[in-house]
């Protein structure tokens, strides 16, 4: 599979649309019909390479090797370093890439509201796909790192020019703390690339394992690495302290913008962890399993116990992604099969429930130009479609069995009580915590008596209802049969790990 | 002919381009400054005539540099003034300290 | 018995259909109930062929985790199908009464799409051989009955309600999901069987398996509305009647009761769980009894009568009485249903919940106030009805058992049953009456006349008089507890019998006669008053948990705004701080810059000149 080009066309694709949408004039009453037929063809390649995807076979799929260039040291005129273009799929990666672009086409979708300035904001857009689709393809530190500087920078400008009140102060929030962590990133992909003379991740992965390596990487160089690694992912997933900034993009971006920084752009934190963390410094992160498990349970009770005090309806939202990734690095920290696999569910998981929830939260904004909970209510009366999506998804959220956050839960705390007991009984409360201020947002929106300043609101049409239907049907199908998940992701053989 | 040491032009040059650049930092009229700048070419240009004449290498490229320093002089000059004209026209002020609406 | 997935699809099915066709078809009562008549159907055959084939298991794989390999399955032995044919029994009859009691509702096929998903939540929770599956489906019935208990969601009491309930009940789940955890990294597997073994074989230390099966309890404990997690049931009276019915009286709730009784070769290992069980069960039992002898509410006096009940079973349990427990959550599931369904009735009538605004309804509804009598007489205890074996095969159980203690309570409890159920049905029914109200339709009146056929005879599946079929049938299991039988002493019917007559007479005398002197005034006082309040447990639990979580909540709200988002202004006003007075030296004039730069010129040439030796 050595000669496909088809990860690059993949990655490229939404480009076509970028070059169409400029030469549409800007005032064209197709322009965001456009747009939304750009990411149609990333989904429909993505859907092909899912399903080409091999799953009898382990290791890296639809490689790409180029050499890009080459750099010369005076430390070593002999030996080159070598930079190359490097594109593959694991297991793990064509998942995240299923789910990324998957959720850009439904939150193109839900963009199609948006009357300023579209045109810019549909290439931006595509652009930021381009970004997030190369970050899960890449097969090599370099590339990675340039298609996460891709997200960076449009990611600031849609949330910049798009957002609500405060638009400016939450763009910039994001810009410096994923800047810092772009740095601790990129000291860390130096590092590795100076003292293991390459970027190629596999590579890597089975280079770190060897014991041989220890001469060119001491123990505590990698620990340190390994922390630089856990702070620069930490800041994207985000773990408390780190997680200011993603409440204000969480509360001022525009919807279209949030469904993709929730459901797929924080991903990229718990897939770095995962595939980098896990990968590289696997002795590493069993030596500080005790305080990443610390650190999660943290999340999950922080996020939870503010989410249940918030009045409005995004911030609780917004606080419940912070608890919900606590779960992630439980999983991760309990470093067993079922802890891990628990972590990647719980990822893609919650992309699927929080693209819904936030979708829904769009069509309440729509409509009733408002998410402060003290302003709603009964609206399950005059919208009951949109009600009863939005109890579906608050209900997958807290993990109700038969949708997919209950086996990401069930899983990671599993994986968390081999390993840590105490910690996990600890944990725990924050499934109660989880149940109480979700239902409390969730009801307060849907349940009591009814607004009467609310009249003659339209329930769900059909291009709000065919994305939220997909993606319930998608969490419901994974929660139904988990295995659809675990076929491709092949964990053991991706990472490379035994139970 | 009795000759004049080198150190003489040094130092006169040296005086010349110390008055120049005295004039230039702390004169506020730009014209001022603009002849000050003047005087700290023509300094330099003194030094160039001379090593040409008792350097170690002497030889014509000196006197050649000198004319090439004086051209671009009148250029500057010629700029310089007419862009003072223009600001003066503008802000019917010719201070220096007065020109910093860049910082702003 | 091949069909046995046949019982819970068909429910799964109704819900389907109901759900998706909503909007355009306006038979969602008969659809439901056809489907769900068939599963009682199918149960039944299950339930027949149990008898000649024996135990049936079916699984497949599901989920695979390392070598371990999930299954679901299905599962049929002695005490899935008993509980099986109830719950589809009671569903089937809900059905056809709500057919008639929702008639008006303007939600009625959500209302019937609800109820096909309970019953397939339901059965799938009996069926499920592995804890994992049950977990799932016991989840499932709590999220059903948050729907329906909310099901009137304009109304705010529905609304915190359905979200106590739910909440309550997630409390008690939590700890039998770490239960299940702690097992399986015990056990390796999810499996009952599995899991039996390793622990009649010894191999899971006694301590833990005593944590393990609190922990289970601890989940029985919330789904049955045991003290301490009680308050959400007498609160879910919010949802509508039948629903109460179905439930919060004959089925959930009766969840926690069948968690135990599954899970029972794990408690009887332990010596300390089955004690744990049995006080639980006897302090809920008087303790709810006591409250419901002064409530008003019609609905909440049957609901704390149900978890009074549902404490006796616990009772029945934890005292070794497996057989007892489960006879009387068969009884109880019949009579208990009937007394809801009845209530209905009656409230469907005149539109009142207050008992105290109620009289003389026995003219006006007389077929209703003969069955609410006779579910009313068996819930008491009254000698030859059904609740009279179950109650005496309880009592007898503890005596055996030891537990001298909680038989006391357990009689006492007998006799306090039967006054507030007595205190209800005069106060409702006796007297003269002003109000309007008309008899049920017989759609109403069908099912309630199965119930109460079943309250009276219900009980003749176990008595020490034609023998003791059902608890010879539900002990054949391949699993060593040994079941201890305790002849009852032959003065304990007679000694039942009396508190029980003596409870209704007592009742007779306070509110039919009014001979006695005391009287029920609106002035509560003492006693009285911490009773009517439910010893003021909802008030301390607002106190304790939901403002202490608050203050909690607040308490790191602010620190996430001030120590974390203040300290990240700091360090940005520090970082802008400095960038400030860099802007101090760009001030704009040339000539300052000219001097800046030739100063600079000249330090660097002495440095030059310095290092480099040249002076």
């Amino acid at each position: 599979m050595n000669d496909s080009f088809l990860l690059t066309i993949l990655i490229l694709s939404p480009l076509l649309g970028i070059v169409l949408l400029s030469i549409m004039p800007g005032d064209h009453r197709f322009i965001n019909y456009m747009g939304v037929l750009g990411t149609v063809l990333p989904l429909g390649l993505t859907l092909i390479v899912f399903s080409l995807f091999d799953r009898s076979l382990s290791g890296v799929q639809f490689k790409e090797y180029h050499q890009w260039f080459e750099l010369m040291t005076s430390i070593s005129p002999n030996e080159p370093y070598t930079v190359a273009y490097d594109l593959g799929v694991t297991g793990l990666s064509v998942l995240f890439l299923m789910l990324a672009s998957l959720i850009t086409f439904l939150a193109s979708l839900t963009a199609l509201r948006i009357k300023e300035s579209a045109k810019g904001f549909y290439i931006l857009f595509l652009l930021l796909e381009v970004g997030i689709l190369g970050v899960f393809a890449s097969e090599n530190l370099f590339l990675f790192f340039l298609f996460f500087e891709i997200t960076l920078v449009s990611m600031f400008l849609l949330v910049g020019k798009w957002g609500g009140f405060n638009r400016e102060k939450a763009a910039f929030s994001f810009l410096i703390y994923n800047g810092i962590g772009s740095i601790l990133l990129l000291i860390v992909i130096i590092v590795l690339f100076v003292e293991m003379r390459t970027t190629n991740i596999t590579e890597l992965t089975m280079l770190l394992k060897d014991t041989d390596s220890l001469e060119f990487l001491s123990g505590s160089t990698r620990t340190w690495l390994f922390v630089l690694l856990l702070i620069a992912f930490g800041i994207k997933l985000p773990i408390v302290p780190f997680h200011t900034w993603m409440v204000r993009v969480h509360v001022e971006a525009p919807i279209a913008v949030v469904m993709i920084h929730a459901g797929v752009l924080l991903k990229i934190g718990a897939y770095g962890l995962i595939r980098f963390g896990v990968g590289f410094f696997p002795e590493q992160l069993k030596e500080m399993a005790v305080a990443l498990a610390i650190l999660g349970v943290i999340n999950l009770l922080y996020g939870a116990f503010i989410a249940l005090v918030q009045t409005e309806l995004r911030s609780v939202l917004a606080y419940s992604s912070i608890s919900h990734m606590g779960i992630v690095l439980l999983g991760v920290a309990s470093f067993n099969t079922a802890g891990l696999q628990g972590a990647v569910f719980q990822t893609i998981s919650h992309g699927l429930i929080a693209a819904l929830l936030f979708l829904l939260v769009g069509v309440l904004i729509n409509r009733f130009q408002t998410t402060k909970l003290e302003e709603l209510g009964g609206v399950a009366s005059q919208t009951p479609l949109f009600a009863g999506f939005l109890l579906a998804a608050g209900l997958a959220s807290l993990g109700l069995p038969g949708m997919s956050g209950f086996i990401s839960e069930f899983l990671a705390f599993l994986g968390l009580f081999e390993a840590m007991p105490v910690i996990g009984a600890v944990g725990v409360l924050g499934l109660i915590l989880t149940a109480v201020y979700m239902l409390r947002a969730v009801l307060a929106v849907t349940f009591g008596e009814r607004r009467t300043l609310f009249d003659n609101n339209r329930d769900l049409t059909a291009v709000e209802l065919v994305p939220s239907a997909i993606l319930l049907s998608i969490i419901i199908w994974i929660g139904v049969y988990p295995q659809v998940l675990s076929n491709t992701l092949q964990l053991a053989r991706t990472l490379g790990i035994g139970g | 002919m009795s000759s004049v040491p080198l150190s003489a032009f040094l130092v006169t040059a040296l005086l010349l381009f110390c008055m120049g650049l005295y004039g230039a930092l702390t004169k506020r009229n730009a014209v001022i400054v603009l002849i000050s700048i003047e005087l700290m070419l023509n300094a330099v240009n003194l030094n160039l005539v001379a090593f040409a004449k008792y350097g170690v290498g002497a030889s014509i490229r000196g006197q050649v540099f000198s004319l090439f320093t004086i051209t671009v002089a009148a250029a500057e000059a010629a700029v310089g003034l007419a862009i003072l004209i223009a600001l003066y026209r503008n802000r019917a002020t010719v201070n220096v300290d007065e020109m910093n609406t860049l910082k702003k | 018995m091949d069909y046995v997935f046949l019982i819970p699809m068909l429910p799964l099915l109704s819900f389907l259909i109901i759900l998706f066709t909503r909007p355009i078809y306006k038979k969602a009562g008969i659809v439901g109930t056809l489907f769900t008549g068939a599963a009682f159907l199918c149960s039944l055959i299950v339930l027949f062929s149990h008898f000649a084939e024996g135990n049936y298991i079916v699984e497949a794989n599901w989920f695979s985790l390392d070598t371990v390999i999930i299954t679901v399955g299905l599962e049929v032995n002695p005490l899935n199908a008993l509980m099986l044919v109830i719950v589809t029994l009671v569903s089937f009859l809900v059905h056809i009464y709500s057919m008639g009691y929702m008639a008006n509702d303007e939600r009625y096929a959500t209302f019937f799409s609800y109820l096909g998903l309970f019953t397939f939540s339901m059965t799938g929770l009996v069926l499920s051989p592995n804890l994992l599956q049950l977990y799932m489906f016991w989840e499932l019935v709590g999220v059903c009955s948050f729907l329906l208990v909310g099901f009137y969601f304009y109304k705010p009491e529905a609304k915190a309600a359905a979200k106590k309930a739910f909440i309550m009940t997630r409390i008690g789940d939590i700890g039998l999901l770490v239960a299940i955890f702690l097992l399986f990294w015990q056990t390796g597997s999810f499996e009952l069987d599995v899991i039996f073994e390793a622990a009649q074989a010894g191999d899971i230390a006694p301590s833990l398996i005593t944590l393990i099966a609190i922990l289970i309890f601890v989940g029985a404990v919330g789904k049955s509305g045991q003290f301490p997690l009680h308050t959400w049931l007498p609160d879910a009276m919010e949802g509508p009647t039948p629903v109460s019915a179905l439930i919060h009286a004959a089925t959930m709730v009766a969840a926690g009761v069948y968690l135990v009784a599954v899970t029972y070769p794990l408690f009887s290992v332990s010596e300390v769980a089955m004690t744990t069980v049995a006080v639980t069960g006897g302090f809920t039992a008087i303790f709810a009894a006591t409250i419901a002898l002064v409530q008003t509410d019609i609905k909440r006096i049957l609901a704390y009568s149900t978890v009074s009940q549902l404490g006796y079973m616990m009772l029945a349990l934890g005292a070794a009485g497996y057989t007892a427990g489960v006879f009387h959550l068969t009884t109880h599931a019949f009579f208990k249903a009937l007394l809801f369904l009845a209530a209905g009735s009656v409230i469907h009538a005149v539109h009142e919940q207050n008992i105290f605004k109620m009289g003389g309804l026995s003219k006006k509804l007389p077929i209703t106030a003969t069955l609410f009598l006779i579910a009313s007489l068996s819930i008491s205890g009254f000698p030859l009805l059904a609740g009279f074996f179950s109650k005496d095969e309880i009592l007898a159980t503890t005596y055996g058992d030891g537990r001298y203690v909680l038989f006391a309570i357990g009689l006492i409890t007998a006799f306090l049953t039967a006054f507030y159920m007595f205190r209800l049905y005069f106060l409702v029914f006796s007297g003269n009456s002003s109000t309007e109200a008309r008899e049920s339709p017989s759609v109403m009146l069908i099912p309630m006349m199965v119930l109460g056929a079943l309250a009276i005879v219900g009980g003749y599946i176990q008595t020490n008089w034609f023998g003791t079929f059902l608890g010879d049938w539900l002990e054949t299991t391949p699993y060593s507890i040994t079941f201890v039988h305790h002849e009852a002493p032959f003065w304990l019917p007679i000694l039942a019998s009396v508190l029980s007559i003596g409870g209704i007479a007592l009742a007779w005398m306070m509110y039919v006669r009014k001979t006695t002197s005391i009287k029920e005034s609106n002035e509560r006082t003492g006693l009285h008053e911490l009773l009517y309040r439910k010893y003021y447990v909802d008030e301390l639990y607002q106190v304790v948990f939901v403002k202490g979580s608050r203050v909690i909540a607040y308490f790191w709200m602010y620190v996430d705004r001030f120590i974390i988002e203040g300290g990240a202004a700091v360090i940005t006003g520090a970082v802008k701080r400095f960038g400030q007075a860099g802007v101090k030296l760009q001030s704009g004039q040339v000539q300052t810059y000219g001097t800046v730069a030739f100063s600079g010129l000249v330090l660097v040439l002495l440095l030059i000149a310095v290092l480099g030796g040249y002076f």
